[in-house]
């Protein structure tokens, strides 16, 4: 089993478009070159609404974590907008640490994250 | 080239300890509240160890139960679910143990990024604490390595600051042979034996 999978899916809601991302594992130095070049690529298609779901998340480290942070300030410069969903309590902690929950909106569920 | 010598044996009071020649101060840490102690309560100077990337140099206290040894590459979600387990069996709470588990990926993430050779792991626990030491052969030159808030705007450099965030106690000892660093998490006072 592979350590980290990323699916992206585009989707819509209440006739807006949103690209989805769903990664599930861990996701740490060994494979964050992998986790920015995805993201990156997804970011380039300039989605308006980008959402994250970490829920199938188990760990994520400060490199990571770097990661979701160059995509929040990517989104920021074209006028998109970076949202993460249902961090596990690890990922949760190094948000919180690190305040980059502060910086970039956690929401509960993907509908909640669409709709906000 | 700068060298970092701060490492002291255990003692119950958790003391800042001043050796001679270090720019480093070790800084106990209450949760996630950091408290300041003060020098007066230092105990007499244990020798200062050669060589901080000899494992030798730093020997597992008699009192350490159960010592487990690891070494990795690579292979961080392993080391993640070893320590996660031991954690665990040793007294630590889940909150703890996600905490514990995040300091040591942190660490053993800068033996994937800086170092050449493998790194090493050894975890052991005694009444009141539980600690993991890393080793590897790579060199911190900043004596203040992860005693700054980085911005979230930086490229890096996150690492060790969390790791000094969550643990209780942090020592690290890094010379031109390699770097050792022991992460210190108390035990509920109810696993005390």
């Amino acid at each position: 089993m592979d350590l980290l999978t990323v699916s992206v899916t585009a989707r819509e809601s209440a006739g807006e478009a949103y690209t989805l991302v769903e990664i599930v594992g861990e996701a740490d130095v060994t494979n964050t070159d992998d986790l920015r070049h995805l993201l990156e690529e997804e970011v380039s298609q300039q989605p308006r609404t980008l959402i994250i779901d970490l829920s199938g998340l188990r760990f994520m480290d400060s490199s990571a974590l770097h990661a979701l942070l160059r995509v929040n300030r990517s989104m920021d410069r074209q006028g998109g907008v970076l949202a993460l969903v249902s961090p596990q309590p690890a990922v949760a902690k190094i948000l919180r640490l690190t305040t980059a929950d502060r910086l970039i909106p956690v929401f509960d569920s993907v509908a909640e994250a669409a709709s906000g | 080239m700068p060298r970092i010598r701060s490492f002291v044996t255990q003692a119950p009071s958790r003391p800042i300890v001043f050796l001679p020649g270090v720019s480093c101060l070790l800084m106990a840490r209450d949760a996630e509240t950091a408290r300041r102690k003060t020098a007066a309560a230092a105990p007499a100077r244990p020798p200062v160890p050669q060589a901080a990337g000899d494992g030798s140099a730093y020997p597992t206290p008699a009192s350490a139960h159960d010592p487990m040894s690891y070494t990795y590459t690579t292979d961080l979600a392993a080391i993640r679910a070893v320590v996660h387990r031991y954690a665990i069996k040793a007294g630590l709470s889940e909150a703890r143990a996600i905490d514990l588990v995040l300091a040591v990926s942190e660490v053993a993430a800068n033996t994937v990024r800086h170092a050449k050779s493998p790194g090493s792991l050894q975890i052991w626990y005694d009444t009141k604490e539980i600690v993991c030491q890393i080793q590897d052969e790579g060199t911190i030159t900043d004596p203040l390595a992860g005693r700054r808030r980085p911005s979230l705007e930086a490229r890096g450099g996150h690492g060790l600051w969390i790791v000094n965030e969550v643990c209780d106690q942090v020592e690290m000892a890094s010379d031109q042979t390699g770097t050792t660093i022991r992460l210190h998490m108390d035990l509920p006072l109810s696993s005390h034996r």
